[in-house]
């Protein structure tokens, strides 16, 4: 026997667990109610949509706002105080933003569904809160961070972004009832970019350059990658936001542009660290991830052709669906299916015993589902959008919701697995 | 008699290596304070041996022999000579020669993430202090995975890797603490059963 203090399950700089999977099963229930809000839609709703309130923007918000940006929350507050070794803020601050933020946007996106504007202003008014304060204890731990320039960069860019979108968010959501808008349409798209490249899209890039190395066991990837891929981001992003808001559309290609070359750099750097990996069978997880990355460049080359003139119907509708679904979607479906085993095994020991191996807490048959519907639908979807087909579009949202069922049964799983390990624990302890 | 050479014969003699001569003319860094106040001088050290030039010196004063340090800058060119003066007073010299004096003597294997292992009575020590992340994680497992018998692994960490736990046990391994001190968290890890 070793003298000392068993670790216990390391948890100095732990939330407790019930904290980030509040996040993560608020980010699997959301993602359920959109697929479902979609195929309440149906097809012709989906395939005529080039913005405005009704179902398919509601759907569209619990995407972005229920899942992506939740799952961002959940894992920020987890990961980066362990990342950066720095404090991120009290734990009450943690609950006060879930509770903030998850109720403002089922109210928000429930407002956009019925067309309802006290549930708009209030569901956008506690968003932005929870955001705000989402904003503020990210910014208060990056403060002082100065040796992990590749995840900094790219989160303060997507504070940056956070800030611009949610004040586009807002005039957009006052401009359905006052009207003022000169150009509804061009504000939409400066949001739309904000949103999934800059703040969704950054804390994916710089969230990568530690998470993907730690989930494969890699060597990190260099600093300069980081700072170049940061550079070029940014700026792809403040040609694409603003030739977008202001209508200029050569500029928001060039946007674009700037933006593969960036993307041809983050995803040179991550191959680049793959190759060092120790795990040399890829978990079941990265799957998706291989999916992300290969839409994410597609995403920028359909950007390109709608600023430069491509008919916004059906375009406009691909793009925001490859973007949002097929890249984004794909990538945090992805991490979630790793992280949350993972949190649940480093919880694990907490009561002293031997921590849940990760094998045995993530179940592989409902990510496997959830791969295959998940990619079903975005074939069909997209082909439905560009044939203008109404069978391959509710086919494909059909598939999509099977897919989120399947990864809310996965989220369900380990969650049972763990609660069951605990227990198994504390009887021990109890008989012990 | 060329100055390596005297290296070479100094060293198995015991005796100081030849460029300590230039090195007793530098004025020493002393950390002791700053430990003191529970700082970790780290930064400082390595700010100040970054603005050494090739074939210049750094002088340390310590309370203890900084055998981390010595460690780190030895894989960035350094070697090294310890004196311990007083009772919890060490200055050690540092000259940026390649590092082969020290790597000869110490016997240190640099892994690719940058991670020293030595060999130590107790068992297989490793090094991953200011390692970016995830480096010092893939480091350990790289160490643990080439074991094949029941040695004992010490990581010398300057925090709890909370990610680790689930990776060992999932190798049949798991962790243990020995200490906690400002700047060298020591974990023990064994294999399970």
């Amino acid at each position: 026997m070793f003298p000392g203090s068993f670790m216990m399950g390391a948890k100095d700089r732990l939330l407790p667990p019930s904290v980030p999977y509040r996040f993560f099963a608020a980010a699997a229930l959301f993602h359920l109610a959109a697929w479902a809000t979609l195929a309440v839609a149906g097809p012709d709703a989906i395939r005529g949509f080039v913005g405005g309130q009704g179902l398919v923007l509601a759907a569209l918000h619990m995407i972005t706002l229920g899942t992506l940006a939740m799952t961002a929350m959940g894992a920020a507050i987890q990961l980066l105080p362990v990342a950066t070794r720095r404090p991120l803020g009290p734990h009450w601050a943690c609950r006060l933003m879930f509770w903030l933020y998850a109720p403002g946007v089922l109210l928000f996106c429930a407002g956009l569904a019925l067309s309802l504007p006290w549930a708009q202003h209030g569901g956008a008014t506690l968003t932005v809160s929870g955001l705000a304060l989402f904003g503020w204890l990210v910014a208060t731990n990056q403060r002082k961070v100065d040796d992990l320039p590749g995840v900094t960069h790219h989160t303060w860019t997507a504070l940056a972004a956070l800030v611009l979108l949610a004040l586009l968010g807002v005039l957009l959501v006052v401009d359905f009832t006052k009207g003022f808008l000169a150009d509804h349409t061009g504000v939409a798209a400066a949001h739309a970019v904000l949103a999934a490249y800059g703040f969704m899209g950054m804390l994916a890039l710089g969230f990568s350059y530690v998470l993907i190395p730690m989930f494969v066991l890699a060597s990190a990837v260099p600093n300069a990658v980081g700072k170049q891929t940061a550079l070029a981001s940014g700026l792809a992003l403040a040609l694409g936001a603003g030739g977008a808001a202001f209508g200029f559309g050569p500029v928001a290609a060039l946007g674009a542009v700037v933006g593969l070359v960036a993307v041809g750099l983050y995803l040179k750097g991550m191959l680049a660290c793959l190759k060092t990996r120790m795990k040399k069978r890829l978990e079941p997880f990265f799957r998706m991830v291989w999916l992300a990355w290969g839409v994410l460049p597609l995403s920028l080359l359909l950007a390109g052709a709608v600023a430069l003139g491509a008919p916004l119907d059906p375009w406009a509708g691909v793009w925001g669906f490859v973007l949002v679904f097929g890249w984004l979607l794909s990538f945090v479906t992805a991490i979630l299916q790793r992280i949350m085993p993972f949190l649940a095994s480093m919880h694990s020991s907490s009561l002293g015993g031997k921590p849940a191996l990760l094998s045995h807490l993530a179940p592989k048959l409902p990510v496997d589902i959830h791969l295959a519907c998940h990619g079903a639908a975005l074939v069909l979807v997209t082909a439905g959008l560009i044939g203008g087909w109404a069978w391959p579009l509710r086919l494909g949202v059909y598939a999509g919701l099977a897919g989120a069922v399947s990864f809310g049964v996965f989220t369900v799983e380990v969650l049972r697995r763990y609660r069951s390990h605990m227990a198994a624990a504390a009887a021990a302890n109890h008989e012990g | 008699m060329t100055v390596s050479a005297q290296n070479v014969e100094n060293e198995k003699t015991g005796g100081p290596p030849e460029w300590l001569a230039v090195a007793l003319d530098t004025q020493p860094l002393d950390v002791r304070a700053m430990l003191a106040q529970g700082i970790d001088p780290f930064e400082a050290m390595m700010e100040a041996a970054s603005s050494i030039e090739m074939g210049g010196f750094l002088v340390v004063d310590a309370p203890f022999n900084p055998s981390p340090l010595r460690r780190i800058l030895a894989g960035r060119g350094f070697s090294s000579y310890g004196r311990k003066l007083t009772e919890g007073h060490w200055r050690v010299f540092f000259h940026l020669d390649g590092g082969a004096d020290w790597e000869r003597e110490a016997e240190v294997t640099v892994l690719p993430e940058g991670a020293m292992t030595w060999r130590e009575e107790d068992g297989l020590h490793i090094d991953v202090r200011k390692l970016p992340p995830p480096n010092p994680l893939v480091a350990i497992l790289r160490v643990i995975e080439g074991i094949t018998g029941n040695e004992t692994v010490i990581v010398h960490h300057e925090r709890e890797p909370q990610m680790l736990a689930p990776e060992l046990a999932e190798r049949g391994w798991r962790i243990a603490r020995l200490s906690k001190e400002v700047v060298n968290v020591r974990l023990w890890l064994e294999r399970v059963g």
